[in-house]
């Protein structure tokens, strides 16, 4: 009998799903786990805290089977296991929703689930699949529909098919790797609610998060890695507060909540009159008209994919655009990106790697390309030296850590946190004046958010405006001096600047 | 089976790491061509007189590498310009014989008086220049894949040079299809070593000079950001298109020169044969150059004496010229595959144990 029947036939009705203990990896010289013990139990949901970097990602690895671990010991259902590729997880029942989805994008829902389970297990046919599909979804309520291109779909819906994928594979462990992150606060409730259905149908669930309210709300139980230790280990819920949380995530340090008090607003910075977008002949951004003051943060909520990409980049200068925009006062609709760049525009986007950096070139260089840009660092001829001076008294001065050599490797090497380190520290400097910054925090650890937030509020205490477009609704209400929510490419306004989180939900999915 | 191999991406990429790997994957691929040639029927105890010695190391055959180097490094440098801002050049043969055909234009109506041999080389720049500008144009603008019209665009070139050579720029003293030979004012000047001559110099003053373009200029940070991710090059403001359409520009003219150099320097007419391979040659180069210039020189010399030696394993083995694509074949594979495993570590694991 192989290891993967044994746990199997322990199954039937041992209370521990899994256990793992003493779990170690290395990369090189870098241990990422150090002893690590987890263990889970059927029929709840069990959170796991911990900041970038704390090897969350790498324990799933290690119980899903994409990489090894070099010590320790892992049981499920109470039989020792070896896990030592996909296949094997997936036999011995552990799912996991992955952070970015694993969907082939043409094909259908059903498509995807009955691929995924003819890799999984040889001589599975169509029907079989489809039956079990078909049981899984009256079993657990899911609703999604799995006959049109996953492409086509939300991503909260590619989520569910990913669960469902999961489940009809026979996962009985499911990991959800920051399942919240992507989706708005009434998906997120929901998810959560799914959780505790099948839990209590007796799965047993990871739940991994940053977001400490989902942990009180949503789970039974909570483990907390720290530099990857377990530093706290299957507390219960109830018995821990979310300061404890916070303080085993990030350590001693302060974790007073990030709160501004009302500036003094300046004078009006940036004017956007009656601003559209419209791409192939569709409208993404419709009639957008707001203010940006001097030292204001300006927060624009709303769900992903509404135009918020599109006002930025109308804004910034780089996508065409119908309306009127003007800094200072005066219009600059005509003007190139290095126009409104020279006039103290600035921008963060969403999509660090994608828009912001250029992966293969160095950090040194990344640093400086603005002001390379400029030719602030020379006219026609650019000195490595220069470069590198340059880039270290930013690199100091943000503390931006895996800067190797002076900041000679490839930006691509540096870890999310420091990237975006790296694009702020670039951004952010004495000239800039309007600052939009699309999604500064995600995928970012509580300390690296409080950089980046605190970095923010020193650019409007200058005198700078900020245009924090974000889905992150607990950022939006901390940050913002007067909070607009876009829908469809609209503006939808309320009477008053901050409209309250009931508010701002409704206006999201443009129910008011 | 496909289950059991495992892709691991290495955390510690380091420079140290892709070097060693670099070296292990070129004496592989030496080992490999070897055996090739052995195989194709070239005696071993022959392989190290004509591979090096008869190559490299002795003077009419050192000379004869040299020579070929010259326009290889040109089209190299072509060919990294554009790979640099992933642009797939693969038309470096028709921008090449655009250049010949234009510093031909040069000799043949004597135009330009005493500066006639630089007027011929600047217009063979331009030649070429002007060859990459529709692909480039289309792609910068309406999104054309480059793939398909430079290759194209070659093919086009070719017939316009077989439609010169048969008609007006053919040599009616004989029924070859060549132009007439150029005047002695049309011709670099040899160093009275081989056939070398002072294209070579042209050469490697082009590969000097787009090196300091490269890495040490403003335009060249532009150009590198561009490559690497032109959406962010936007964002900072770089006028991304110029910086790109400049740089592919300014590979085409590279292109052209090598052709210039090659109907002034070495064959002093225009011919069917100028360019032949040359796209490929191109291509090899700069890849397994990393698309550095101060790498290709180097580059160049190893692939030009790889090309002499095919010539005399020909006339004594009877070895196809083809062995020379072969074993760049091989090389590049060779190369392209290591590289992928200094990124990733690669595991088989054995049958599962029960």
């Amino acid at each position: 009998m192989t290891d993967v029947e044994t746990a199997r036939a322990a199954s039937a009705d041992a209370a521990p799903a899994l256990d793992v203990r003493g779990v170690s990896k290395r990369f090189g010289e870098a241990t990422v786990l150090d002893g690590v013990d987890f263990d889970l139990r059927k029929g709840e949901v069990h959170a796991l805290l911990g900041e970038n970097g704390a090897g969350k990602s790498t324990l799933m690895n290690i119980l899903t089977g994409i990489y090894a671990a070099d010590e320790g010991q892992i049981a499920v259902c109470g039989a020792p296991a070896r896990i030592r590729s996909p296949s094997d997880a997936v036999a011995l029942g552990i799912g996991m929703v992955h952070q970015h989805f694993k969907l082939v994008m043409p094909f259908t829902g059903r498509e995807n689930i009955r691929l995924a389970a003819g890799t999984a297990r040889a001589g599975c046919d169509w029907v079989t699949v489809d039956a079990r599909i078909a049981e899984v979804l009256r079993l657990t309520g899911l609703d999604v529909d799995l006959d049109v291109s996953v492409s086509a779909l939300s991503v909260a819906e590619r989520q569910r098919i990913e669960i469902l994928k999961a489940l009809t594979l026979g996962a009985e462990i499911l990991i959800l790797d920051e399942p919240t992150a992507v989706l708005t606060d009434q998906e997120a409730e929901r998810l959560l609610g799914l959780m505790r259905d099948l839990a209590s149908a007796g799965h047993a669930i990871v739940f991994i998060t940053h977001k400490l309210r989902e942990v009180m709300t949503a789970g039974d139980r909570v483990s907390t890695l720290r530099q990857g230790r377990m530093v706290m280990r299957g507390r219960a819920v109830t018995e821990v507060t979310s300061q404890a949380l916070s303080v085993a995530m990030i350590g001693e340090q302060e974790t007073t909540p990030i709160a501004r008090g009302a500036s003094a607003l300046g004078a009006p910075l940036l004017q956007v009159q009656d601003l559209s977008v419209r791409n192939e002949g569709v409208g993404v951004v419709d009639g957008v008209t707001l203010t940006v003051h001097s030292g204001e943060i300006v927060g624009l909520a709303g769900v992903g994919g509404n135009g918020q990409r599109e006002l930025a980049e109308a804004v910034l200068g780089l996508i065409p655009s119908t309306g009127s925009i003007a800094l200072h006062g005066s219009a600059l609709t005509d003007g190139s990106v290095s126009d409104r760049r020279a006039q103290g525009m600035r921008y963060v986007p969403a999509d660090r790697t994608g828009h912001a950096l250029s992966p293969n070139s160095s950090l040194a260089e990344n640093l400086a390309a603005a002001a390379v840009r400029t030719g602030r660092l020379g006219h026609t001829f650019i000195s490595i030296r220069t470069i590198l001076g340059f880039a270290k008294s930013l690199i100091n001065a943000f503390g931006i850590a895996g800067a190797i050599a002076g900041g000679r490797r490839p930006v691509r090497l540096l870890s999310g946190g420091n990237a975006q380190k790296s694009v702020l520290a670039r951004e952010l400097d004495d000239a800039a004046r309007l600052i939009i910054a699309h999604s500064p925090t995600r995928g970012l650890d509580v300390a690296a958010c409080r950089f980046v937030h605190d970095r923010l509020i020193e650019a409007t205490a200058r005198g700078a405006g900020v245009l924090l477009i974000s889905e992150d609704l607990e950022e939006i209400l901390a940050l913002s001096d007067h909070i607009h929510v876009i829908s469809r490419g609209r503006l939808a306004t309320t009477e008053n600047a901050k409209p309250g989180r009931e508010d701002i939900g409704a206006l999201m999915l443009g129910h008011a | 089976m496909l289950e059991r191999i495992t892709l691991e991406r290495r955390a510690d990429a380091s420079a140290l790491r892709s070097a060693a790997t670099y070296g292990v994957a070129l004496v592989v691929a030496v080992a490999l061509s070897l055996g090739v040639m052995i195989w194709a029927g070239v005696p071993t105890g022959a392989l190290f007189e004509e591979l090096i010695v008869q190559v490299f190391l002795t003077p009419a055959g050192l000379a004869r590498t040299l020579t070929q180097a010259t326009p290889m490094m040109l089209a190299a440098l072509a060919a990294a310009l554009c790979l640099r801002l992933k642009f797939w050049n693969i038309g470096i043969e028709g921008q090449l014989l655009m250049g010949a055909i234009f510093a031909t234009t040069v000799a043949l109506y004597d135009i330009g008086g005493p500066i006639r041999l630089p007027l011929m080389l600047a217009a063979s720049a331009l030649g070429g220049a002007l060859w990459i500008a529709a692909p480039a144009l289309l792609r910068l603008r309406f999104g054309v894949s480059e793939v398909i019209v430079t290759l194209l665009l070659s093919n086009v070139a070719f017939l316009f040079l077989q439609h010169l050579l048969f008609g007006p720029f053919g040599d009616t003293s004989h029924n070859f299809p060549t132009s007439p030979v150029f005047d002695e004012m049309e011709k670099l000047v040899r160093f009275g070593f081989g056939d070398t001559h002072a294209g070579l110099i042209l050469a490697v003053i082009a590969v000097l000079a787009i090196a300091v373009l490269v890495h040490r200029t403003r335009f060249g940070f532009a150009a590198r950001f561009a490559g690497d991710n032109p959406r962010a090059a936007d964002a900072l403001g770089f006028e991304t298109r110029r910086v790109m359409l400049i740089s592919i520009l300014l590979g085409g003219a590279m292109a052209g020169l090598a052709g210039g150099v090659i109907v002034s320097g070495t064959e002093h007419r225009l011919t069917q044969a100028v360019g032949l391979n040359m796209t490929f040659n191109g291509i090899v180069i700069a890849a397994l150059a990393g698309n550095l210039p101060l790498m290709i020189p180097v580059v160049s010399f190893f692939i030009a004496g790889l090309s002499v030696a095919s010539a005399s394993l020909k006339v004594f083995y009877g070895v196809s010229e083809g062995i020379v694509l072969i074993i760049q074949g091989i090389i590049l594979l060779t190369l392209v595959t290591f590289q992928f495993t200094a990124t990733y570590r690669v595991t088989i694991r054995g049958p599962e144990a029960a």
